[in-house]
């Protein structure tokens, strides 16, 4: 069997469900949110200074951040889905070999969680330029800068897919899987820093993902781009070697 | 359900091999030193009780659960070692392996894309276990039961493998499913596939299967012919019963009349009450098995009685003998 064969399976089991809608979705819906608040919204004084130059609106369309959590989450309910509904069987006896069963599944997870971080940014800043012309300001963030937010999107989505994916193969349980992604995206990092005092905040995927993005410069864009794929390969390690010897019950 | 008519070639033949395995949870011991073969061409019938190690064994077979002690081949090899697998053994285990929000054809073009089976043959399979066009394209949350097993077993079919492992195949089966079941499996022996089918239908496993394997509490209690296993008797009608109850008898065989006359003997098969009396020259009227019925031997070799513990394991030979 073709490694092809296998990658176009495990995304056809991405796509055939109603999961990426749902997803798709929650996008629209934080995309809307963005484009109303560009429209109706103030800062405290009352005035629009959060969308007054082309760097604010940057940080406003950058959502690599929000990429990483949706990923993440999408990622861990797939892969968990497959012991829930018992389609890791079939999986497993098409391709015995288990780490390149999961490879396949991980590449088809990370693509779908690309996907959505693109279509979470474009649909963000598609919102907001709709929504610009309703202020006083255009559209002033630069080619190179949007460039930038999409591209840092779509890594944060395919990082935060895997992480998810990994962590939900370890689980196996869709509920625990979320509350795993969850507890390692946004629970357990702050809590680091607050034990290890003096701890640099930088390598918390929401910050990373900002950073990758360009509009934060809490380390180099290449650094936070390496360490968002870290933060996917850990538990993705993890979970090829969870899965090499445990039964399939 | 249809099925083509072509015999497999020799090297296409696949001899299932258990060989003393053992496999524990904890020091509770599912599959205890199990051994036994499952012929080429033949349907075997693979019973126990509930919880007595039938799944794990099929699952430790195909590399989804790891043995502590033993073997289990495949013609030879490993599952995973054999050069295409899922294109050798077509396997249903769970009754709901599937995602039940993806169509019945969605489920099976997965399968078949990562064997590299085309669309074409999804719609073949899907004929070949009678669900129609309209029924794959619902979500298979939507299906009964019995669909439910068709779709299974059309992926199990996918790639036409010469070797069958199904786990309760016809649970949920109308009576027109269990029938084509039946014919599907039987047209596949004889194509000198290799079929193990596991069911609680006792009395459906007695006209489906041409062996059986009999576990309890992940030990082998009897294995072979279903035919030789229970056959209990033979009935004899002759116009001299006097005197070939005494030739049967000097061969160690018990004899009794029953009340229509004729001689029910114990100890000897028909074969050789045929000899027997054919050497002594005495006529037979009539040379009969008198059979148990299949749930008579499953209940005997598996239920437990305060007298008698677990029995001991019962091999091919011991029966035959």
């Amino acid at each position: 069997m073709s490694s092809i064969n296998l990658l176009r399976s495990e995304l056809r089991k991405v796509a055939t469900t109603s999961m990426p809608w749902s997803f798709l979705a929650v996008l629209v819906v934080l995309a809307v949110t963005n484009g109303v608040a560009v429209a109706v919204g103030t800062d405290m004084d009352g005035s629009k200074s959060f969308i007054a130059t082309g760097a604010d609106q940057l940080s406003l369309m950058a959502f690599a951040a929000n990429a990483v959590m949706i990923a993440g989450l999408f990622g861990a309910i797939a892969a968990a889905r497959e012991y829930a509904h018992n389609t890791v069987i079939a999986t497993y006896l098409n391709t015995p070999s288990r780490p390149r069963a999961l490879a396949a599944q991980f590449t088809a997870i990370a693509a779908g969680g690309a996907v959505l971080g693109l279509l979470g940014a474009g649909l963000t800043i598609g919102a907001v330029a709709a929504s610009l012309p309703l202020t006083d300001y255009g559209f002033m963030a630069s080619f190179v800068g949007v460039a930038q937010v999409l591209a840092a999107s779509t890594w944060a989505g395919a990082a935060g897919a895997v992480l998810g994916a990994g962590i939900g193969t370890i689980i196996r349980n869709t509920g625990g899987a979320v509350a795993g992604t969850v507890v390692a995206l946004i629970i357990a990092p702050p809590l680091v820093v607050q034990l290890a005092s003096g701890a640099d905040p930088w390598f918390v995927p929401g910050t990373l993902a900002v950073v990758a993005s360009g509009v934060a410069d809490h380390t180099s864009t290449i650094s936070a781009v390496v360490a968002l794929a870290a933060w996917a390969i850990v538990p993705a390690s993890a979970a090829l070697l969870s899965v090499q010897r445990r039964d399939v019950v | 359900m249809t099925q083509s008519s072509l015999s497999s070639p020799p090297q296409y033949r696949y001899q299932l091999v258990l060989n003393n395995v053992t496999k524990r949870y904890g020091d509770n011991s599912v599959v205890d030193n199990l051994s036994f073969t499952v012929e080429p061409g033949r349907v075997t019938g693979f019973l126990g009780p509930n919880g007595s190690g039938k799944s794990t064994t099929m699952k430790i077979l195909l590399d989804l659960a790891s043995a502590k002690h033993g073997t289990a081949t495949i013609g030879g090899r490993r599952y995973r070692d054999l050069p295409n697998p899922a294109g050798t053994v077509g396997v249903v285990l769970e009754p709901n392996a599937f995602h039940p929000g993806r169509s019945g054809r969605n489920h099976l073009r997965i399968l078949a894309q990562a064997v590299g089976q085309t669309a074409g043959r999804v719609d073949e399979a899907l004929a070949e276990v009678g669900l129609s066009s309209e029924a794959a394209r619902r979500r298979v949350s939507t299906y009964s039961l019995g669909m439910k097993q068709r779709l299974s077993l059309a992926g199990a079919l996918l790639a036409d493998p010469p070797v069958l492992v199904l786990d309760e195949p016809a649970n949920g089966l109308d009576p027109q499913g269990i029938r084509e079941l039946r014919d599907l499996l039987r047209a596949r022996a004889a194509r000198g596939h290799t079929v193990l089918v596991s069911s609680h239908l006792l009395a459906e496993v007695q006209h489906l299967v041409d062996d059986i394997v009999v576990i309890n509490q992940g030990r082998l209690m009897t294995t072979g012919p279903v035919a030789s296993l229970t056959q209990s008797a033979a009935v004899v009608r002759t116009p001299s019963p006097q005197q070939l109850t005494e030739h049967l008898a000097a061969k160690g065989a018990d004899v009794e009349p029953d009340e229509s006359g004729a001689l029910v003997v114990t100890g000897l098969d028909l074969e050789q009450i045929g000899d027997t009396a054919y050497t002594a020259g005495i006529t037979l009227h009539e040379l009969s098995a008198q059979a148990d019925s299949l749930e008579d031997l499953f209940m005997s070799l598996t239920t437990p009685t305060e007298t008698v513990p677990t029995p001991a394991p019962i091999t091919k030979e011991t029966v035959l003998s």
